[in-house]
């Protein structure tokens, strides 16, 4: 039955070409010839020294950038937490049965991820000022103005303060996900619970999460992929300082390209950073699977 | 075909020049030399529209390219113009890849690097066959020299990026009838200044590099003199670890982190917010650049003339153990319009490249600048008639070229590389998370490695 709507190999094959080029010429090339670039000492400009596997020395010892790799973990952890932790809980708030307006908490609960991340880090940069910001504005409303501080300038907390937006922002997106993939559960079976007398909480952790583990699998997997590459919105917010105390992998691969004007090792840094991602991204895959598979023996 | 252009722009130069004596606005009148070259020629500039509101010297390179491309109807110009920061990035990626426009501006810590790699023409011998030779400031030359060889025209106007912008009044309140003179007396000062809850000086490093261009390296040359600076230019012996520039950055590090005289977040803001604080009275004076007067004096003058009216200029404060100029500001013009060597396969698109660069940094902008905003270009005019315009103008027109004595802007040479290291280095520094040493050794390593 279904030949009859099999398209023709020959029509596929022209369908798939074009995104398949496109790919080939936007992630492919670019990556392979990053790679190639990374042996070469090259300061920008038509000279460039091949110097074999110099650049990756020098990035073994460089401290900046596996400050920046920790400082992307940390963002992922955090993010993962943050992001797709709150939007699970949000979204058994949203399908709670008491809960009411359904259709307005998932449209504005999505509204952030729609605002470009440049835009993010300038409302939130506006939010930690220190003379006219909201935080320091509310503090000393309430009578503790010893706590008011310059958020972004303090290496201590400057982290959580670039991880704050970034987790606000991508919570909506995470919902909606969530939202569609518990959607389709059947509700006979919350009925059942319900009726074998279980609470809001044993329904969470007991069915609708083992229901939906693979969407949770796949939502980690964006959530770490998202933050291995974080970028805009720190940019906009601190470009990394103080010093480097909110650096992350990608805007120190930008630094060294642009700022330094250091081609060759800027190179080197994005194949790392390529490969780091990979290994996190698999660790995080093969851990997660170990720890259900170990729930369910 | 050559001494055509030139007799004609040496012509056209002298219609110019009288045109000024008889008191006529030049403005606008480009040499309209004759062009053999019939085509596109590509430039790309950071001078954009938003920028060049009460900005003299970005108006005035408007202003020139209009009439130039007005002049050469046969010609057209194909502007890519995009801010000051995209630009940088911009022009390193085309630089990169080899790909830069016909006509570009060079920065000067890029000179050597570029010139190296073949990137910018050799312009010798063209800068000194040129019309305005002997009207050049060839002090303005220096970031764009590589041994002999020149590789740019200066353009722009000269700009201090140093200056302190203090509110008269304000400071007349506190007791003091000018700005001071001194560190310490600054420090006294914030005393009165946190009694009424606002800032002595507001300063922004936000941005990683003002810090480094709008303080220490006028800082710098207050302990270590010209010629240590010059002596890293050179590469003959002075180093970042030199006992007089940890000095000065110690003294950065004391202002910062041991003193109340700049705001808190003097780190986390940049100078266009810090500027804010002085506009609306959040701080009594404000440390930056050029740019940062010209807005300022912008903004004050349609919004509240008094506070306008109340503006004076200073040089930085002298630190007690300094022992160089205590007048000294650095000034100078951080780029150059330069030629991609391409262009020379096509000798007429490379006369028409020469005399684009040659008119936007000749008579015609620096007539232009002069006579509306009392600035100067790269082309000296006769004596600026300062009388008709206001005194907040004339002030920084003798804070700039009269009262103060010149020294170098820092990252106007050397390598980008060795600044992005110092500058990061810098702001942790501030927060006082450095040391001194550490941070002239991380400094001394990229210039080694980057500045052989």
């Amino acid at each position: 039955m279904l030949t009859t709507i099999k398209p023709k190999t020959k029509t596929l094959i022209l369908y798939l070409c074009l995104p398949v080029a496109m790919f080939i010429f936007t992630v492919f090339v670019p990556l392979v010839t990053a790679l190639v670039y990374s042996f070469f000492e090259w300061k920008g400009g038509p000279v460039k020294t091949f110097n074999g596997l110099a650049n990756y020395v020098q990035l073994i010892h460089d401290s900046t950038f596996w400050q920046s790799f920790g400082h992307n973990i940390y963002l992922v952890i955090a993010c993962i937490i943050g992001q797709v932790g709150i939007a699970f809980l949000l979204v058994l708030l949203v399908n709670a049965k008491a809960t009411k307006l359904k259709g307005m908490h998932r449209t504005f609960g999505f509204f952030p991820s729609t605002i470009a991340a440049v835009c993010i880090g300038l409302i939130w940069n506006m939010i930690y000022h220190n003379k006219y910001g909201l935080i320091n504005w509310f503090l000393k409303a309430i009578g503790r103005a010893d706590l008011c501080q310059v958020w972004l300038n303090n290496p201590k907390i400057v982290m959580l303060c670039v991880t704050i937006p970034l987790i606000w922002q991508y919570i909506g997106y995470y919902m909606v996900i969530i939202l569609s993939a518990i959607a389709s559960i059947d509700t006979e079976i919350f009925e059942s619970a319900q009726i074998d007398g279980a609470n809001g909480l044993q329904t969470a952790w007991y069915i609708t999460l083992p229901l939906i583990k693979n969407t949770m699998l796949v939502c980690i997997t964006l959530c770490v992929a998202g933050n291995m590459k974080a970028f805009d919105n720190i940019y906009v917010m601190t470009k990394g300082g103080p010093g480097t105390a909110s650096m992350v992998m990608a805007m120190y691969g930008y630094q060294v390209s642009f700022n330094q004007s250091n081609m060759g090792y800027g190179s080197c840094i994005s194949v790392a950073i390529f490969v780091l991602s990979l290994l996190v991204i698999g660790g995080s895959q093969a851990l997660i699977k170990y720890l259900t598979r170990e729930k369910e023996a | 075909m050559k001494k055509k252009v030139m007799a004609v722009a040496l012509a056209a130069a002298t219609v110019v020049s009288m045109v000024g004596v008889t008191g006529v606005s030049a403005a606008t009148e480009v040499a309209k030399n004759d062009l053999a070259y019939k085509g596109e020629l590509e430039i790309m500039h950071y001078s954009t529209s938003e920028e060049s509101e009460g900005n003299g010297g970005s108006d005035g390179f408007r202003t020139t390219l209009a009439a130039w491309q007005e002049a050469h109807p046969d010609i057209t110009l194909n502007e890519n113009v995009l801010a000051n920061a995209e630009y940088k990035t911009q022009i390193a990626t085309l630089a990169a890849a080899d790909n830069l426009p016909d006509v570009f501006l060079l920065q000067g810590m890029n000179t050597r690097a570029w010139a190296e790699q073949g990137l910018v023409m050799d312009l010798t011998d063209t800068i000194k066959a040129s019309p305005y030779y002997d009207k050049y400031d060839q002090d303005y030359f220096t970031p764009f020299k590589v041994g002999d060889k020149l590789y740019g025209y200066p353009v722009l106007t000269g700009g201090t990026c140093t200056v302190v912008i203090y509110d008269k009044a304000m400071w007349k309140e506190a007791g003091y009838d000018a700005f001071p003179s001194t560190w310490e007396d600054v420090e006294k000062a914030s005393e009165y200044f946190q009694e009424q809850g606002i800032d002595t000086v507001a300063f922004g490093n936000g941005g990683k590099w003002q810090a480094n261009s709008d303080f220490l390296s006028t800082l710098g040359n207050r302990y270590t003199g010209k010629d240590w600076f010059q002596g890293l230019i050179d590469n003959s012996g002075s180093k970042f670890t030199d006992e007089a520039f940890v000095k000065a950055l110690t003294e950065t590090q004391h202002l910062f982190t041991e003193t109340k005289i700049f705001n808190e977040d003097f780190n986390s803001v940049t100078n266009e917010d810090a500027r804010e604080y002085y506009i609306s009275g959040d701080a009594a004076a404000f440390i930056g650049g050029n740019w940062d007067e010209s807005y300022i004096a912008a903004t004050l003058k349609d919004s509240d003339e008094e506070k306008y009216n109340n503006i004076g200029f200073a040089v930085l404060p002298q630190p007690a153990d300094a022992t160089e100029d205590p007048d000294s500001q650095n000034i100078g013009l951080g780029y150059a319009v330069a030629i991609n060597p391409k262009v020379a396969d096509d000798a007429d698109k490379l006369a028409a490249a020469i005399d684009l660069a040659q008119e936007l940094t000749g008579p015609a902008f620096s007539s232009y600048v002069a006579e509306n905003y009392a600035l100067s270009g790269l082309t000296k005019t006769d004596d600026v008639d300062l009388s008709k315009f206001d005194q907040v103008t004339q002030d920084f027109y003798n804070y700039s070229y009269v009262d103060t004595t010149k020294c170098e802007i820092y990252d106007s040479y050397i390598n980008s590389a060795v600044w992005d290291v110092l500058n990061t280095d810098l702001q942790t520094m501030m927060n006082g998370d450095m040391t001194p040493e550490d941070v002239a050794a991380n400094a001394q390593k990229a210039y080694e490695e980057n500045y052989k």
